[in-house]
């Protein structure tokens, strides 16, 4: 079926199962930069078709029954471990009820027979500018957790993702988990993605907004506009403020709408990216508020 | 290496011998001849090599063949009983949903899950279901009508 070309096969590599983390630590150290992890396979197969990289070694993860972690506890928050898919997701009740901005996003990645395959930890790893999940996993300041043999280390999700397809990960080391801090029952999160047909995102947005008289805490992260996820620090800051929201909502909209690095490409010019920023951002915010 | 697989494809169980860089979608094809299976894009957008593997729906040219030793697996050949078309190919013939027919095989497993998790859908459900596998010849809204009219067998079990 391969047409005789190499982009419908897959180049020569060792295939390994490990039924333990300890057993899979133990083949990334052996092979170091010449293995790669394989989750769902949903993103590295393509990758390894087009050529754009041939691990010698693919270590698939999906037996490891460590890694298969899902568990809310209260005061301490979320944690998702790398072999949960996004179906698995989409079936949790609790994520739609408190982190609502990670389910839509989770909602609206890829097709539901790719959700089947795709983990969320596969996704953030990809560090591709345009996909969804990372957007809402910064806004709640979520963690990973990183091992390799002889090291256990956190990061957040932020400083994880570097730049396009380039992450904050070692040879020899392997994503564990994604950890989402708890948030107060009064906060409100939410996410929008606008694309035209294709999946590729022209801009995904994600807010989460904590209003009360105590206390005030905002976060709104952009991506897709550039190299990496990005939040909109100045606009966060005009949301602090006291007064009237919805005129702040609208301020803080072409605030973020100036502030951002936003790149042009083929998908979408420069001005265009900065016009849907301010109509999303706006757009967001009110549904959130509406609700509070 | 060569891997030797056990598989129930269609409740025939099967053995083939694969390497490790191998894709599902080809072995089922070429080497179990299963050619229900289409290939257009290989690489997951257009669902037309979508196989049920395990109960779950996958698009096979994202799949090593050696990941899946000892598992199940149904195409659009398994939904026949005893010569018998199955309700949702019925309904498929009966309502015209297809042109060419080079998206059906997948179309019609897809359209069997989704009604067995689901045997009555809303029209939104249905799209968003489906929304995976992509008809060149635009022949969705005969796509909807099949699984809308099938749905009362399903109901029924
Ligand atoms: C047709 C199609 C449509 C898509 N649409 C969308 C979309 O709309 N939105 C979106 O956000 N994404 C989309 N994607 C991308 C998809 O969501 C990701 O490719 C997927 O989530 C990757 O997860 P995976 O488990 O398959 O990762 P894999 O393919 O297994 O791995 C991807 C990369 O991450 C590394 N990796 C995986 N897990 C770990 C780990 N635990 N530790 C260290 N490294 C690891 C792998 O080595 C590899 O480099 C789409 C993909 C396809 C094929
Ligand atoms: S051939 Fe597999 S999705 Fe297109
Ligand atoms: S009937 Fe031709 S692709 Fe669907």
């Amino acid at each position: 079926m391969s047409f005789g070309s190499p982009y419908f096969t897959l180049p020569e590599f060792t295939y390994h199962k490990p039924k333990t983390l300890r057993e899979a630590l133990e083949l990334l150290e052996k092979y170091g930069d010449e293995a790669k992890v394989m989750a769902g396979g949903v993103g590295l197969i393509p990758f390894m078709k087009e050529r754009l990289i041939s691990p010698t070694h693919v270590i698939d993860i999906k037996e490891i029954a460590e890694l298969k972690k899902l568990e809310y506890k209260k005061g301490e928050g979320l944690t998702i471990g790398a072999t949960i898919t996004f179906s698995e997701l989409e079936k949790y009740q609790l994520l739609k009820e408190k982190y609502r901005a990670l389910y839509q996003a989770v909602k609206l990645a890829s097709d539901n027979i790719i959700r089947n395959r795709a983990t969320l930890i596969g996704n953030i790893c990809e560090a591709i500018p345009w996909v969804d999940g990372p957007i809402p996993l910064i806004a709640y300041g979520a963690e990973v957790e990183i091992k390799s043999l002889d090291e256990v280390r956190r990061t957040p999700v932020a400083d994880f993702i570097k730049g396009p397809v380039e992450i904050d990960l070692k040879p020899g080391e392997i994503v564990t988990s994604i950890h989402l801090p708890d948030i107060p029952e009064e906060a409100k999160s939410g996410f929008l993605k606008f694309n035209t047909g294709s999946e590729f995102a022209l801009l995904n947005i994600a807010a989460y907004l904590l209003i009360t008289a105590k206390k005030k805490d905002v976060r709104l992260v952009y991506g897709a506009i550039s190299s990496k996820p990005a939040r909109a620090l100045e606009a966060e800051k005009i949301l602090l403020r006291d007064g009237d929201l919805n005129a702040l909502i609208s301020m803080a909209a072409i605030k973020a709408s100036e502030e951002l690095e936003v790149i042009s490409d083929v998908l979408a010019s420069e001005d265009y990216r900065r016009h849907l920023i301010k109509i999303l951002t706006m757009k967001l915010l009110k549904e959130l508020v509406e609700e509070v | 290496m060569v891997h030797k697989l056990s598989l129930i494809v269609n409740g025939i169980k099967r053995t083939v011998e694969v390497k490790d860089n191998e894709i599902l979608l080809d072995v089922l094809r070429d080497k179990l001849k299963i050619k229900s299976l289409k290939a257009a894009c290989w690489r997951g957008e257009c669902g037309l090599c979508t196989v049920l593997l395990n109960g779950k729906l996958v698009k096979s040219c994202l799949v090593l063949a050696v990941e899946v030793d000892g598992s199940e697996i149904i195409t659009v050949e398994g939904l026949v009983k005893d010569g018998e078309l199955s309700p949702i190919q019925r309904a498929f013939i009966e309502h015209g949903a297809f042109q060419c027919g080079f998206c059906t095989p997948a179309f019609v497993l897809a359209s069997h899950q989704l009604l067995i998790e689901n045997p009555n859908p809303s029209e939104e459900e249905i799209k968003e279901k489906l929304g995976g596998i992509i008809c060149r010849c635009g022949t969705y809204l005969e796509i909807i009508k099949a699984i809308k009219s099938a749905s009362r067998f399903y109901q029924k079990k």
